[in-house]
C-alpha cells in the first residue's frame, strides 16, 4: 500500500477503461469507462436511472467487485490504492461511502458506536476513537445525536450519521449515492451546503450521484454524465447545461430549461448565476424590454394584485360546480408513541379534498404527511375528530415493493377486476411477466394497480388516490410518467393526494398545495401561489424570477418572452 | 413501530455503568430466580427486578415484560393444574379428558406452578430491564476480542431483528391497503416476501460491514496497546462511578443466596401439601433481595443555596480567586434561611 505523501499526492480517484458486468446480468453495468478525479474537486455524477452511477460508486469503494463479484476489466485506483486488489475494508481510509437508503448502511445501535465502528475496525485506540468521533460529529453539527440510538432518528438526521461514519477515517475521496432523495428542502440543501464546506475546509474529493441536478449543481466543480453504462459527458457545469440541451433534455434543471425557452444564454448553474445572467441579458426582441427591466414592470404590476382565487373559492363562488368530496378531515389529532412519551403527530387537521383535484402534500421530514395519508386508509386510529373517505381510498405507500408478494402479475391481480385494475394504469400487456423483472416505475404502477383493485364500479376509480413519496429515487423522465397518470386518474374522477418533497414535481403535477409544520396545515392554496412565495418549498424557477405564480420554465419562459400575457 | 424492549440511552446508573457490572448484577437475580422455588424468595425478586427497571427509566420495557411474564406464568399454571393431579387438596374434578385422562384440578399443582410460572415472569422482567438499560453495542465490543465471529454474528443479528420486525409491519399494512380485487397476500406469500426482503437486508448489512473494515485482521501491536496503560496513563474510557456498587449488590445477593438456602430459606414443598417456610432467614432474604431493586437509584444531587444576584457570573465559582472583570471575590453571605436572594447591585 502507498505511504501517505504518495496518497495525498495521487489522483483522489482514477478510473481507467473500466468493464464490469454483474454476476447473473446480461449485458455490462459499465462499459470502457475511464475518469480522474482530482484531490479537493467536487463532482458531479448525472445520468438517467440505471446509467450506471451506483455501480460506478461501488468500483470506487470496492464492493465492486470484492463483494458482488462478477467480471471486471481494467483498473481503479483510489488516492493510489489499487481498488480491485485491495479490499473494501482496506479501502476505508481513503474512502467513504454514503449509500441512498441510509437505513440499509447502519449496524450498530447507538450513534456514537456506529460514527466509531470504522475505526476500532481498524485497531485505533479508544482514546483516538473518541476524539474523531467528537471531531466529526461538531463538523456535521450532530453532537446532540451522539447518545440516540439510531432507530429514534429522521433521515436527514440518519443521512448525516452515515455521513459521519463515512467520514471518521479522514477519508481523502467521499461517494454518496443519491443523498438527497430521502430529505425535503431544508434537509437537503443543508447536506450539500454541508458537502461544500467539507470539501472547501478539509479539502475532500466528493463524488456525488444526484437526480435533483438543481440542488447540487452550482456547488459542484464539475459534471460527469453517465449513459448506456459509459461516460456520455465530462466537464464544468456550464458546459454540462449546453450538452444536455440538446443530448438529453431531462438532464436539464428548470433554470436551464427555462433560460432555453426564453432563448437567453449563457444556461445559468443556480439560482445566483441565473439571476445575474437575466441583469446582463440583452433585450430578447429588437427595441423590447430586457428580461430584468420586464421581471421589474411585471413586479410592480402585481403589486397589490390579489392573490389568485383558490379553486375551491371558485367553486363556492359558483364559477364551477363543486364536486364531490372524497376526503374530509375534522380536527384530526393522532399521536404516535416515541421513546419516551406518545408524541401528538397530527394536530387538528381541518381538510378537504375534491373528486378529480391534485394536492400535493407538502413539508419537513416528520411534519405528519405520511400519518395523515393513513390515518385517512385507517391504517392509523385517531385520538380526537374523525377523518373520513366516502368513496373509498387506494393508498400507495413509500416502499412499492411491499405489495408485491408473488411471482406473476397476473396471480397478483385475478379476474375481471384484476384486468381493469391493470388497464388503468397502463400494465395490460404485463399479465405474465414477473414482477422482479419490471422497472422501478412499472413495479409502482402496478403496486397501485392492487391497491386499486376492487374499488373500481367498471371504469371508475376509488374517491382518493393517495401516493406516498412516489419519487424517491427517480429521474426526470420517469416522474414525467407519473405526472401524466396522475393526470389521467384525476381525469376519471378521482382525488389524488401525493405526499411528495420534490417542488419540481409538486409544481409539474399539482393545482393545490398543503404546506404541513410539525402537524398542523401551514398553508392550502393554489401550487403556483405556495410553490412561488416561500424560500425552501418554492421551485427553482420561482427563486430565480419571484414572481407570484410563476413556478414552471413553461411559464417562466412564457412571461420574459410576454407569450403568455 | 419501536420495541418496547428496545435500548434506550439515559445517564442513569445502570445505562452508566459497564455491560459486565449490569450482567452481573441482574444475573444475580436471574441465578436466585433459578436456584429458589419459594414463591416469597421469588416474589421478592421479581419486585427487585421491576423495582430496578422502574429506576433506571425503563417503564415501558417492564411494563411488557412483566405482562409478558405473568401472561407466561398464567399459561404455565393452567397446563400444570390440567396436567398434574398429585396433591391432597382437590379443588375440582374435571372427568376424563381425551390425552390428559382423568383430570383433578389440586390447590397443590397450582401453587407448584405458580412457582415456576414466577421464575419464567422474573427472568422475562430482569431480561427486559437488560435489553432496555444494557447498550448492546458496549456488550458486542466487549465480546469482540474474546469471540470475533461470534460478535460479528451477533452484531448482524442484533441489526436485522428490528429491521426485520419493521418490515414485518410494513408488508402487514400494504396487505390490509391491497383492493378487494386484488389477490389475498396471504401468510405463505407474505412470509417468502419476508424471508427474501431479510437476505437482501442482510446484504446490505454485510456490505457496510465490508466497508466499515470488520473483514480487517486487527493489528496485533494496536490491540496490545489497548489491553495496556499508555505512557504510564491509562487508555480513555468513560469509566462509571457505579460499577463498584452493582457488584457488590451482585455479590450481596448471591452470598444471601447461598446463606439463604444453607439456612432453610428456600424450604418449599407442594406435594403432598404445600409447606412454605417463612421464618426469619426466608424474611430477611427476601427484604434484602427487595432492596437489592434499589441499586439502580440517582442521589439527589445536594441542594444548593441560591445564590444572590450580585454574585452571579465567574464571582461564585469555588475556588477563584478574581471575580468579574479581575475584581477582588466578594465574600459570600452567610449560608441558611438569612441568605435569601437579594437584587444587591455590585459595589452599592
Amino acid at each position: 500500500m502507498p505511504d501517505l505523501v504518495t496518497r495525498r499526492a495521487a489522483p483522489a480517484l482514477a478510473v481507467e477503461a473500466l468493464t464490469y458486468r454483474y454476476p447473473t446480468a446480461a449485458g455490462d453495468a459499465l462499459a470502457d469507462v475511464s475518469l480522474e478525479i482530482a484531490p479537493g474537486e467536487l463532482a458531479l455524477l448525472a445520468g438517467r436511472s440505471a446509467s450506471g452511477k451506483s455501480t460506478l460508486l461501488k468500483a470506487a469503494c470496492g464492493l465492486v467487485p470484492h463483494f458482488h463479484g462478477g467480471t471486471i476489466s481494467g483498473s481503479v485506483e483510489v488516492a493510489g490504492i489499487d481498488a480491485l486488489a485491495t479490499g473494501p475494508g482496506e479501502l476505508a481510509s481513503a474512502v467513504g461511502y454514503v449509500a441512498q437508503d441510509p437505513e440499509t448502511q447502519v449496524v450498530s445501535t447507538t450513534v456514537s458506536a456506529e460514527i466509531g465502528l470504522p475505526l476500532e475496525m481498524r485497531g485505533d485506540s479508544p482514546s483516538t476513537r473518541a476524539r474523531a468521533v467528537e471531531e466529526v460529529a461538531l463538523a456535521l453539527a450532530i453532537p446532540h445525536l451522539l447518545d440516540r440510538t439510531v432507530d429514534t432518528l429522521s433521515g436527514g438526521e440518519l443521512q448525516r450519521v452515515s455521513l459521519a461514519a463515512a467520514l471518521v477515517t479522514r477519508p481523502q475521496l467521499v461517494l454518496l449515492d443519491e443523498p438527497t432523495s430521502q430529505l425535503d428542502p431544508v434537509a437537503g440543501d443543508e447536506l450539500i451546503w454541508l458537502l461544500r464546506r467539507l470539501n472547501e475546509e478539509w479539502g475532500v474529493s466528493i463524488l456525488l450521484a444526484e437526480h435533483r441536478l438543481e440542488r447540487c449543481l452550482a456547488a459542484a466543480d464539475r459534471v460527469i454524465a453517465m449513459a448506456s453504462a459509459g461516460i456520455a459527458f465530462d466537464g464544468p457545469p456550464r458546459d454540462f447545461l449546453t450538452w444536455a440541451q440538446q443530448a438529453d433534455p431531462p438532464l436539464e434543471t428548470p433554470a436551464a430549461r427555462l433560460f432555453s425557452l426564453a432563448g437567453i444564454t449563457p444556461l445559468p448553474v443556480g439560482v445566483r448565476a441565473a439571476r445575474a445572467s437575466l441583469v446582463s441579458a440583452e433585450p430578447l426582441e429588437a427595441g423590447g424590454l430586457t428580461p430584468s427591466e420586464r421581471l421589474v414592470l411585471l413586479r410592480q404590476q402585481n403589486l397589490g394584485r390579489p392573490p389568485t382565487p383558490h379553486r375551491s373559492k371558485l367553486r363556492e363562488e359558483g364559477v364551477r360546480p363543486p364536486a364531490p368530496q372524497v376526503l374530509t378531515s375534522r380536527s384530526l389529532w393522532i399521536e404516535l408513541p416515541r421513546p419516551d412519551a406518545l408524541h401528538d403527530v397530527l394536530r387538528g387537521i381541518d381538510l378537504t379534498v375534491r373528486s378529480g383535484e391534485r394536492v400535493a402534500l407538502m413539508g419537513r421530514n416528520g411534519a405528519g404527511k405520511s400519518t395523515l395519508l393513513r390515518a385517512a386508509a385507517g391504517l392509523i386510529e385517531t385520538v380526537a375528530g374523525k377523518v373520513e373517505v366516502p368513496r373509498g381510498i387506494a393508498l400507495l405507500t413509500q416502499n412499492p415493493s411491499d405489495y408485491l408478494v408473488r411471482e406473476r402479475v397476473g396471480d397478483e391481480l385475478p379476474g375481471e377486476q384484476g384486468e381493469a385494475a391493470l388497464r388503468v394504469v397502463g400494465l395490460e400487456h404485463a399479465v405474465d411477466a414477473d414482477p422482479r423483472d419490471l422497472s422501478g416505475g412499472e413495479r409502482q404502477r402496478l403496486a397501485l394497480a392492487i391497491a386499486l383493485a376492487g374499488q373500481m364500479e367498471g371504469e371508475r376509480l376509488p374517491g382518493l388516490v393517495a401516493l406516498d413519496e412516489p419519487t424517491r429515487g427517480m429521474d426526470r423522465a420517469r416522474k414525467g410518467d407519473l405526472v401524466s397518470l396522475i393526470g389521467a386518474l384525476a381525469e376519471r374522477g378521482a382525488g389524488v393526494v401525493v405526499a411528495t418533497h420534490d417542488v419540481e414535481f409538486a409544481a409539474e403535477f399539482a393545482e393545490r398545495v398543503v404546506l404541513l409544520g410539525d402537524g398542523v396545515v401551514v398553508a392550502d392554496g393554489p401550487a403556483a401561489e405556495i410553490l412561488s412565495g416561500g424560500w425552501y418549498f418554492a421551485t427553482e424557477v420561482a427563486r430565480v424570477l419571484d414572481l407570484p405564480g410563476v413556478v414552471t420554465p413553461e411559464q417562466g419562459a412564457a412571461v420574459l418572452t410576454e407569450r403568455g400575457s | 413501530m419501536r420495541s418496547p424492549f428496545a435500548y434506550t440511552p439515559r445517564r442513569l446508573p445502570l445505562q452508566s455503568a459497564s455491560p459486565a457490572a449490569a450482567v452481573a448484577y441482574l444475573g444475580a437475580l436471574v441465578v436466585v430466580a433459578f436456584v429458589y422455588s419459594s414463591p416469597l424468595v421469588l416474589a421478592a425478586t421479581g419486585a427487585a427486578a421491576v423495582v430496578a427497571g422502574l429506576l433506571a427509566g425503563a417503564r415501558t420495557a417492564v411494563r411488557a415484560g412483566v405482562r409478558m411474564g405473568l401472561s407466561l406464568a398464567l399459561l404455565i399454571v393452567v397446563v400444570n393444574a390440567l396436567v398434574v393431579s398429585r396433591g391432597e387438596t382437590v379443588l375440582a374434578r374435571l372427568g376424563d379428558w381425551p390425552l390428559l385422562g382423568e383430570v383433578d384440578v389440586t390447590a397443590e399443582a397450582i401453587v407448584a406452578g405458580l412457582s415456576i410460572g414466577l421464575r419464567a415472569a422474573v427472568v422475562m422482567v430482569a431480561a427486559a430491564v437488560y435489553s432496555a438499560c444494557v447498550d448492546p453495542d458496549r456488550v458486542l465490543r466487549a465480546l469482540r476480542p474474546l469471540a470475533g465471529r461470534s460478535a460479528l454474528t451477533a452484531t448482524l443479528v442484533s441489526r436485522l431483528v428490528p429491521v426485520a420486525a419493521a418490515d414485518a409491519g410494513r408488508l402487514r399494512d400494504a396487505a390490509r391497503l391491497r383492493g378487494p380485487g386484488a389477490a389475498k397476500a396471504g401468510w405463505p406469500p407474505l412470509l417468502r416476501r419476508l424471508l427474501a426482503g431479510s437476505f437482501d437486508r442482510a446484504v446490505d448489512v454485510a456490505a457496510t460491514l465490508e466497508l466499515r473494515g470488520y473483514a480487517l485482521e486487527r493489528p496485533r501491536r494496536r490491540k496490545r496497546e489497548e489491553l495496556r496503560p499508555l505512557g504510564g496513563r491509562k487508555p480513555f474510557e468513560v469509566r462509571s462511578r457505579f460499577d463498584r456498587r452493582f457488584y457488590l449488590v451482585a455479590l450481596a445477593v448471591l452470598a444471601a443466596a447461598i446463606a439463604g438456602k444453607a439456612l432453610g430459606a428456600d424450604d418449599f414443598h407442594t406435594y403432598p401439601s404445600i409447606e412454605l417456610a417463612l421464618g426469619p432467614a426466608a424474611l430477611a432474604l427476601s427484604a434484602l433481595l427487595f432492596a437489592s431493586g434499589l441499586a439502580p437509584l440517582r442521589r439527589k444531587p445536594p441542594r444548593r443555596t441560591p445564590v444572590p444576584l450580585f454574585l452571579s457570573g465567574n464571582s461564585h465559582r469555588k475556588g477563584t480567586a478574581e471575580g468579574v472583570g479581575g475584581q477582588p471575590h466578594r465574600p459570600q453571605p452567610p449560608r441558611g434561611p438569612a441568605a435569601a436572594p437579594t437584587l444587591g447591585v455590585p459595589g452599592a
